[in-house]
């Protein structure tokens, strides 16, 4: 009796999340849908009497002409956190192996710098930052947006602490066979730590495409933008423009979205990892 | 024998070699801001010539400042907000997830790629949403016959932002939560049956004790996330209405960058991290536990 009372209740709750779900999906359903109808639609019905691409034309014909070069921004944005993100992953792959292979003292003593640096927050970063940026001459410029990121200690971090698990054996066999350390990284080290290596360059990809305040500091010329920046003083300046306002966000959106989707196994290993 | 200690010595070299294009790259941004950290705080300056030192004219400034202060105590509202709202609801998504049996990867995913919407793009959905004719209020006034001054009002705006940044944080926050249910053996629940113990006697006494690394985890993450909200309120509420929705980083933001003055706003900076040291230390020093499963 109370068995059956049980799985009865459970699955009640099923079903309540599975409600639940839709409706954390619908801030993105209403979104998608959004901007894809004529604009006396958008806050009247959910569904459209019919399907327009007027807005995605509007942002990115009619918007060019208003001086908010959506596509170009779009451009910059992949641009700049493709760029990072590689940076970051290549250059903490090598130190990471330099840090915890090469068995110095050098090693321990740079993790343990790069903690402390983690347990300073980065706002307190940001105006000092703007200085410098400042001072090297850099405002308005992709360096601005990318220097300042090229080399992360959280991703030095993370992937030392999953190479110091990769056994030593494998990387002396190579070195007998005369492997050269970098082709050691490569073929050994990054393979294996797959994984890792996958969380690092995943949350490193959002979190430049999603940053918002550093650009809004240091860019200010509309042909260099990052899609988030754009999006914003456009909002600002038009919105009255509802529907490409909308289209905008979803430009903004949809590719993480999709890398989100794709990627969906090592954000719930990143998860589970941040516990340890 | 002595090859091995030549090869020895060229890894220790590389190693440094190696290590230093980090410190040298840390040096310049890390170190140099570092130093212009401690420049700002002591003096007076607005871009243009040198810093005049001050002393601690700029900490004694902060002291006095009822701006500041108010942004410190809307932070506060946000968290008396956001906490309880987040924890509660991620706690309860944690432990539903793990007595459900169908669609689960869908449910997982559909709350977790709330979190990596982006901050811009969403606080422009929500905004919508909640706007003063809004598909919100619309479906309150069919149902009830009332609308919510979402964002106009000044209680009701940050509690706005509060909901918006739980929608986007539960998922994340409820599958550590749900690591930390699941890591729970099940023979602790089987022995409570027996003594007899009933749900809520089990939820209250085992679960949350023992869950307990977690939860402190997540709640530090939500004080952290408190400090440092920005994009919401900017792109929502512009920090009204009446600034009951300005947030420190957005008054720092304003101060430097519209007020042109860096000295102060980097103090600001210093009290705000201070600050959420402070809570993050004293709630571990009393919610903290040791937790051992054997």
């Amino acid at each position: 009796m109370t068995k059956k009372s049980n799985r009865n209740f459970d699955l009640f709750i099923n079903i309540v999340l599975i409600l639940l779900s839709v409706l954390w999906l619908y801030p993105y359903i209403w979104l998608t849908l959004s901007s894809f109808k004529p604009s006396n639609e958008i806050f009247t019905g959910f569904f459209p009497s019919r399907l327009t691409l007027d807005h995605y034309r509007f942002i990115f014909e009619t918007a060019q002409s208003m001086e908010r070069p959506f596509f170009k921004a779009l451009l910059n944005s992949i641009f700049v956190s493709g760029t990072v993100t590689a940076s970051v992953i290549l250059t903490s792959c090598i130190i990471s192996f330099a840090l915890t292979k090469y068995e110095y003292k050098g090693g321990p003593f740079v993790i343990n710098f790069i903690i402390f640096q983690m347990l300073l927050p980065g706002f307190m970063f940001t105006i000092p930052t703007y200085i410098l940026i400042r001072n090297m001459g850099l405002l308005n410029s992709y360096s601005a947006l990318i220097l300042p990121s090229i080399m992360s200690g959280w991703g030095i971090f993370m992937i030392s602490q999953s190479y110091k698990a990769t056994p030593t054996d494998y990387i002396e066999a190579a070195r007998i066979d005369g492997a050269k350390d970098i082709w050691i990284i490569f073929k050994i080290m990054m393979p294996l730590n797959k994984s890792t290596i996958s969380i690092v360059g995943l949350f490193t990809f959002i979190g430049i495409w999603d940053n918002f305040m550093w650009p809004l500091i240091v860019m200010k010329d509309y042909q260099k933008m990052p899609l988030s920046v754009l999006l914003a003083s456009f909002n600002h300046e038009y919105g009255a423009y509802v529907g490409p306002v909308l289209a905008g966000a979803v430009m903004q959106t949809i590719p993480m979205v999709i890398i989100f989707i794709l990627f969906r196994k090592y954000f719930l290993q990143g998860i589970s990892m941040s516990l340890k | 024998m002595e090859k091995i200690s030549i090869l020895k010595k060229r890894r220790v070299m590389k190693g440094w070699g190696i290590s230093l294009t980090y410190l040298g790259y840390s040096a310049i941004f890390w170190g140099y801001p570092f130093v212009w950290l401690v420049i700002l705080t002591f003096s007076k300056w607005r871009y243009a010539g040198s810093p005049k030192f001050t002393g601690i004219d700029n900490i004694l400034r902060v002291l006095s400042d009822e701006l500041f202060w108010k942004t410190f105590l809307n932070t506060l509202n946000f968290m008396l907000y956001y906490i309880p709202m987040v924890l509660i609801l991620s706690l309860l998504f944690a432990v539903a997830l793990s007595k459900i049996k169908y669609m689960k990867s869908f449910i997982v995913l559909s709350f977790l790629v709330a979190n990596i919407s982006s901050g811009v793009a969403y606080s422009i959905i929500f905004s919508k949403l909640f706007a003063e004719n809004g598909p919100l209020n619309q479906t309150l006034y069919k149902a009830f016959g009332v609308t919510v001054p979402w964002f106009t009002n000044p209680q009701f705006a940050m509690l706005s932002i509060a909901i918006i940044v739980v929608w986007k944080f539960i998922g994340y926050y409820g599958l550590i939560l749900y690591a930390g249910v699941q890591a729970i053996p099940k023979s602790v629940y089987e022995a409570a049956e027996l003594d007899g113990a009933g749900k809520l006697t089990r939820f209250f006494k085992i679960t949350i004790p023992l869950i307990n690394p977690s939860l402190v985890m997540v709640t530090v993450m939500a004080i952290t996330l408190a400090f440092g909200i920005f994009t919401e309120p900017y792109m929502i509420t512009g920090g009204g209405p009446m600034r009951s929705t300005l947030s420190p980083m957005m008054l720092m933001y304003t101060t430097a960058f519209q007020k042109l003055d860096p000295t102060y706003s980097a103090t600001m900076s210093i009290f705000v991290a201070l600050m959420s040291f402070t809570i993050v230390f004293v709630f571990r020093k009393l919610f903290e536990r040791e937790v051992n499963f054997q």
